[in-house]
């Protein structure tokens, strides 16, 4: 299929600790197309945060087979993974992570410097107009608000033109409103530009804003529903998944 | 992995704003390689300098070898340079014997002796222990060893000459001894001088006939008199301290030649100038060495200092490193960053260092010359371009080793569990 941007099957992350071997993730099959939005939520140590540093080529799995962009992945060592995430990968984390000593215009050209590509500052300025910060290139994260850091963030992670766009807890440290508006900001940026969004939330309002849930329980996936059917089953109860 | 100018520059932007996140460390940790930096071209400048100062005082001797009475070749060496303590002396008829060698170019006695100056001079003390050197010359071939010497003009010293060979009151002050005693030609000038033999000084008033030229040897501190004068006052009628000596053609070959010849005299022995030069090296060559090491010990110091700080920014930054990794940065990209941090602060230290080193050479060279008299004038503190060059290269070289360790650190870790530590 030609418009599958992420598919794996029987994948498993296994760690040793001591003795004991802890499965992290156990036998998942998922297939993720271009242009959805899909939200990953699961109880803590249910492995959400392990598939989604798997499906975005940040750790490599221990078994099954998974495929980024057409590539596969598995068994590749960490030098092979950076290859397949730059230009292919965007990431938004909880934390914003904007590097403290830079402005918001440096911030988010960072990720060209690294991929040896000259800024261009016209489509610097779109990438600002559009997150609603053209005002603030010039400005230390220090000076910004949490929305506005992570606003920043998306900026950075659109600069290298990516077809997946990763978003671990993007809502996490934000207000109920400022989450609202990032979280429409990612269904505008998949509408628009047919990016594939991959995000975990621990809000069942911004899950439900996904094309597609998938719940995790113990490494495994409970549920893999599309967002009509997965608004009837989530809708009455919590979500199983912790603050 | 090349990378054009642009690339290169926003590098070096991302190290210098790292650096600058902890001032007050990043500081401190260039100061630490700036005071071994200073310490590294201070002594290299003292090396440089003090050899120079050996082979100018040498060389303006005028003479490749000499012969003198029997002794330490340490004595030797203090005694041509300094005018030294503890003179021997050998029987005036060396001089005529050796004279004769048809192997000389030129030849000229030299008589050593050292006077106790009484109430001679404004800056006096009241313990009289102020002593001049005394050096008796034979004025024709004297000139004819060292043809540079001329005399100081100026107000009060214009019309300077040498005295005549028989005159038994007339001196030539060098220019430090006039300086140091405010003598201008035509005024008197004071010594007591024990004869050899006598118990009592006997005190000598001179006229100043003229003074020298700053020559930057032991002759701008002494003060001259006709040998034979300066022989019959110290009652030594019939002895000479030195022979100073130019061969027609100055080898060690031919020195070896030469000595040999002339050891078959029992009281004198023959020393070339290189053999001096290597004693007096010599002498300095031990405390060179300590300091050489404690150098060493600051260097080493300096460069843990490094290490520890960069490491304590890579764990700090931890997380940004995982973040940097996600966003597309290579192993190498780290590594590059990482070292590119160290290399600039052990630049910075080296040129700071190397700034104060020029800056305090004057206080090191006063340094060194209160706490030891290594025999010889001028500068023996000479911070030359190269010796700057080579400490700021060493620093650098230093750095990029020092920074391997921090720097393979930061680019191993795996963008997983870095951002996962992240502070």
């Amino acid at each position: 299929m030609k418009d599958v941007m992420i598919e794996a099957r029987g994948l498993e992350r296994y760690y040793q600790r001591g003795s004991e071997t802890v499965k992290a993730l156990d036998g998942v099959d998922i297939t993720i197309r271009k242009g959805e939005i899909v939200a990953i939520l699961g109880p803590s140590g249910s492995g959400k945060t392990t598939l989604l540093n798997l499906l975005s080529c940040l750790d490599a799995p221990t078994g099954g087979t998974l495929t980024v962009g057409g590539k596969s992945v598995a068994g590749l060592s960490e030098n092979q993974l950076v290859e397949v995430r730059r230009g292919l990968l965007g990431f938004v984390f909880q934390q914003f992570s904007l590097l403290p000593t830079l402005t918001v215009r440096e911030n988010i050209e960072l990720p060209l410097i690294f991929l040896g590509v000259h800024p261009d500052s016209k489509k610097t300025n779109e990438i600002l107009a559009a997150v609603g910060l053209a005002d603030r290139a010039t400005h230390l994260p220090r000076e910004l608000s949490g929305g506005q850091m992570q606003r920043v963030a998306i900026a950075r992670a659109l600069m290298v033109d990516p077809k997946i766009l990763v978003a671990d807890e993007p809502t996490g440290n934000l207000d109920k409103a400022t989450g609202e508006s990032i979280i429409a900001l990612f269904k505008r940026l998949a509408a628009q530009e047919g990016l594939t969004i991959l995000l975990t939330t621990h809000n069942p309002a911004f899950a439900l804003e996904a094309d597609r849930v998938i719940t995790l329980e113990d490494g495994r996936i409970l549920t893999d529903a599309p967002l009509a059917r997965a608004s009837a089953e989530l809708s009455p109860q919590p979500l199983p998944c912790t603050p | 992995m090349r990378k054009d100018n642009f690339i290169l520059r926003r590098y070096f932007g991302l190290a210098f704003k790292n650096l600058r996140r902890r001032p007050v460390r990043t500081a401190l940790t260039m100061a630490g390689v700036a005071l071994a930096v200073t310490v590294a071209v201070s002594l290299g400048g003292f090396m440089l300098g003090y050899r120079g100062a050996i082979d100018k005082s040498i060389n303006m001797l005028g003479f490749q070898v000499m012969i003198m009475a029997k002794g330490c070749p340490y004595e030797a060496a203090t005694m041509m340079l300094k005018g030294g303590t503890g003179l021997l002396y050998l029987p005036a008829d060396t001089y005529a014997k050796v004279k004769s060698d048809p192997e000389i170019e030129s030849i000229t006695p030299i008589f050593v002796g050292v006077a106790q100056k009484q109430a001679s001079g404004i800056r006096d003390d009241d313990t009289g222990t102020n002593f001049s050197v005394i050096s008796g010359i034979e004025v024709p071939s004297y000139r004819i060893m060292k043809p540079w010497i001329g005399f100081k003009k100026g107000a009060g010293y214009d019309n300077g000459r040498w005295f005549g060979q028989q005159s038994r009151d007339e001196v030539v002050l060098g220019f430090e001894a006039a300086e140091y005693e405010q003598r201008k030609v035509g005024d008197s000038f004071y010594a007591s001088i024990t004869p050899a033999g006598q118990p009592a000084a006997v005190m000598h008033e001179f006229k100043v006939v003229g003074v020298l030229d700053r020559t930057g040897t032991q002759d701008d501190g002494t003060v001259f008199l006709p040998i034979d004068t300066a022989r019959e006052y110290f009652g030594r009628p019939e002895q000479l301290t030195i022979l100073g000596i130019k061969l027609k053609q100055f080898s060690s070959f031919k020195l070896r030649e030469f000595e040999t010849r002339w050891l078959k005299l029992p009281e004198v022995q023959v020393v070339g100038l290189q053999q001096v030069k290597n004693t007096l090296v010599s002498l300095v060559a031990t405390a060179q060495t300590m300091i050489a090491a404690v150098a060493m010990i600051a260097v080493i110091v300096a460069l843990i200092g490094v290490i520890n700080t960069i490491l304590m920014s890579v764990y700090e930054r931890t997380s940004e490193i995982g973040i940097m990794k996600a966003l597309g940065a290579r192993k190498e990209s780290i590594f590059q960053l990482i070292w590119l941090e160290t290399v600039m602060i052990c630049l910075v230290g080296a040129v700071a260092g190397s700034l104060a080193a020029i800056v305090g050479s004057g206080l090191v060279e006063r340094a060194i010359k209160s706490i030891a008299d290594l025999g010889v004038n001028g500068s023996i503190v000479r911070i030359t371009p190269a010796v700057i060059a080579y400490a700021v290269a060493g620093a650098v070289v230093l750095g990029f080793f020092g920074g391997l360790y921090p720097a393979w650190r930061a680019s191993s870790m795996r963008p997983v569990e870095a951002i996962g530590k992240g502070v």
